[in-house]
């Protein structure tokens, strides 16, 4: 077990003071910034992120995996009281947990979501511990072909998996990757796409995209839903904290089905949100008192939180293994990682072994601080949210602005980022997925990179991608996720003729 | 006025295949083919907008297709949808012109008087505040950030020329 006393090493990096209060501080932002709507995790990691370039790497992302646990957390909050999920992810919760609410228990609801997300994250980064070195030693073998493979596997399982219309999350996709493409070519030097704009020669950062579409479009969503806090009141008491606490053992069967099926899916691209209805369905389905899941059931608050955070937890690890994120959140660290100067990837745990293993102690720290946190601060984060929407709105508004501003001291970026947050709105109100579309602006320079390589040492044949059977298979996987829409198509088609026509997509 | 969801999904789908036609434009200008050292700098981006284009023309193609049995009543029919109405789409443009202003204002004057006129005017008119706690929460506003930005993380915003005249760097 060599991984323990890396670990081990890795707390002695986490463990300092200044450490703990970043995570104090980090997981504090974080729930700001998950109670409010308007601000999520990805956004609020972008908008962060500009302000820690001048701190070190192990400090800079202890306080923005501090902030994403946070903001995790502090969706489930509003998700529960006020019945308006705070982030996409804790739409599940609502299901159950503001019922319970309702019914005068919110503080068990409120103990149960953060105790069984807790839970989840655990696993999550006990799955991380254990599987990270594993993954990374075996990337080490890979080369710029087996990268590509990775790459298409992680774009094909979004438009075979993502439930909606296949066409949008593939234009969703290309979009990105061609925000990606836009500036000066890695390889030739040369401009592209710039239009003769000198303002886009540097390109596009993937932080302006995610504060449009992420932070200005959820905002404008925000005001078109005509934003109504309409709350439940919860007075916080131990002894009733710590009988739920108590109670929480009892659902193991829901835990641990849960907490699998969010590390699934959170290692492969399926996110956070995804991971948690699904969990809610299986729940609904399996459990013997799923005729009562929407009225209430402790079980059906404990299914959603549990997958959400380890998911949320699990996307992390192809981030740092592979260097391909399981999350727009995942991505948008994975960015500041780059820009850090340090490259994502089975590389980092030789180079760096003290910064992963810090940043990996630090998961297990920040998740009990989250814990802790999350339960203490519910009353304030109630009193702040009865606070009108059209004070709160504008400054959001204001943070977003100066957020793009911060990226690189452009008013471009601005103008910038509120054209994507225009088409961050449209974008969402018509279930177009904006997870890939920030996936791909990030990746699509490393995708490309590692395509052209190939192309290089094959001489230009395709081949190259099928010429051993590590390679093969992969791609093998990502033309079948492809097809995936085209066979269920045509499956419907022959044997359900007629019936489920049109198809609705659940982010 | 209302706009359906209809007409938004296809004119989304059109704006889409307008900027992958775009995309496939602009890259020809970087040589699309393949030259002697693998694929030129447009190749990928060339096929980048084919793809958007090809999705887009999809995506009209399935919302002609979706709707089309919407006046044909039938088992599977999808009926109009409103994508925003009016009363709605007010709102929005009420809260989405201020932030307009407040980003040509502090192109011009400086992010700290945008923001500041920015906050003065939704507290004064939107949130119907008095005149007097509205300038109190829009100096506060700017204070703080001042505050965080020039000092906490030792990031300058944009002053503008007012502010550089009186020596605020």
């Amino acid at each position: 077990m060599g991984n323990f006393g890396q670990l081990m090493d890795g707390f002695a990096v986490a463990l300092t003071l200044h450490h703990v209060m970043i995570m104090v501080i980090g997981v504090l932002l974080g729930l700001i910034v998950g109670v409010l709507p308007g601000l999520g995790a990805p956004n609020g990691v972008s908008l962060l992120l500009p302000l820690t370039f001048t701190m070190d790497p192990i400090s800079a992302i202890i306080l923005l995996t501090s902030m994403y646990w946070g903001a995790l957390f502090g969706g489930s909050t509003t998700s529960i009281l006020f019945n308006i999920p705070g982030e996409p992810s804790s739409v599940a919760t609502t299901f159950d947990g503001h019922p319970m609410a309702k019914q005068g228990e919110a503080v068990r609801a409120l103990t149960l979501a953060f105790g069984s997300a807790g839970f989840g994250a655990m696993v999550g980064v006990i799955v991380i511990t254990l599987l990270s070195s594993w993954v990374a030693n075996f990337a080490l073998r890979f080369g710029s072909p087996e990268y590509f493979a990775v790459y298409f596997m992680a774009f094909a399982s979004f438009i075979g998996m993502a439930g909606g219309s296949p066409f949008k999350t593939l234009v969703c996709i290309m979009l990105g990757l061609a925000v990606g493409t836009v500036g000066m070519d890695t390889i030739s030097g040369e401009g592209r796409l710039t239009f003769g704009i000198t303002q886009l020669t540097n390109g596009i950062s993937f932080l302006i995209v995610v504060i449009g579409l992420f932070g200005i479009g959820e905002l404008l969503l925000t005001i078109d839903e005509g934003y109504k806090f309409d709350g439940v009141k919860a007075k916080l008491s131990l002894p009733v904290i710590l009988r739920t606490l108590a109670e929480l053992p009892r659902y193991w069967v829901t835990l641990l089905r849960s907490a699998l099926v969010g590390c699934w899916m959170g290692i492969t691209p399926g996110g956070p949100t995804a991971a948690s209805f699904m969990s809610y369905a299986l729940g609904r389905r399996f459990s013997k008192r799923g005729k009562y899941f929407g009225k209430g059931e402790p079980e059906g608050i404990v299914a959603p939180e549990t997958a959400d955070h380890s998911a949320g937890s699990c996307a992390l690890l192809p981030m740092l293994a592979l260097g391909v994120p399981g999350s727009a959140t995942a991505a948008v660290m994975m960015g500041g990682l780059m820009i850090w100067g340090l490259s994502p990837g089975p590389m980092l745990f030789t180079s760096r072994p003290d910064f992963v293993w810090g940043l990996i102690a630090s998961m297990y720290m920040g998740n009990v601080i989250a814990v802790v946190l999350v339960l203490a601060t519910v009353p304030i984060f109630a009193w702040i949210l009865r606070a009108p929407f059209t004070v709160v709105g504008p400054l959001i508004a204001i943070v977003c602005l100066i957020g793009a501003y911060t990226v690189s001291n452009h008013m471009f970026d601005v103008w910038v980022a509120l054209a994507f947050g225009v088409a961050g709105y449209v974008f969402k109100k018509l279930d177009y997925p904006l997870a890939p579309f920030v996936l791909a602006v990030v990746l699509g320079d490393k995708a490309e990179d590692a395509f052209r390589q190939s192309m290089l040492s094959s001489g230009g044949s395709l081949a190259v991608f099928f010429e051993n059977p590590l390679v093969a298979s992969m791609m093998g996987i990502g033309i079948l996720l492809l097809s995936l829409p085209l066979l269920s198509a045509l499956f419907n088609g022959l044997f359900r003729r007629g019936a489920g026509a049109g198809q609705t997509s659940s982010s | 006025m209302e706009i359906s969801r209809k007409t938004m999904e296809a004119a989304t789908a059109v704006v889409t295949g307008g900027v992958g036609a775009l995309i496939c434009y602009g890259s020809t200008e970087n040589g699309i083919g393949w030259g002697a050292g693998g694929p030129e700098p447009g190749y990928f981006p060339f096929g980048i907008g084919c793809l958007i284009l090809l999705g887009s023309l999809a995506t009209l193609v399935q919302t002609f297709w979706k709707y089309a049995g919407a006046r044909h009543p039938g088992p599977g029919a999808v009926a109009e949808e409103p994508f925003i109405d009016g009363t709605r789409l007010r709102l929005l443009v009420a809260f989405a012109l201020p932030i307009m202003a407040m980003t040509a204002i502090s192109v011009w004057l400086g992010l700290y008087i945008g923001m500041g006129l920015y906050i003065f005017y939704t507290m004064r008119v939107s949130a119907g505040f008095r005149t007097l706690s509205s300038l109190a929460t829009a100096l506060l506003v700017i204070a703080i950030n001042f505050v965080v930005f020039e000092k906490l993380f030792m990031v300058p915003l944009l002053k503008g020329p007012i502010l550089e005249y009186f020596g605020i760097y």
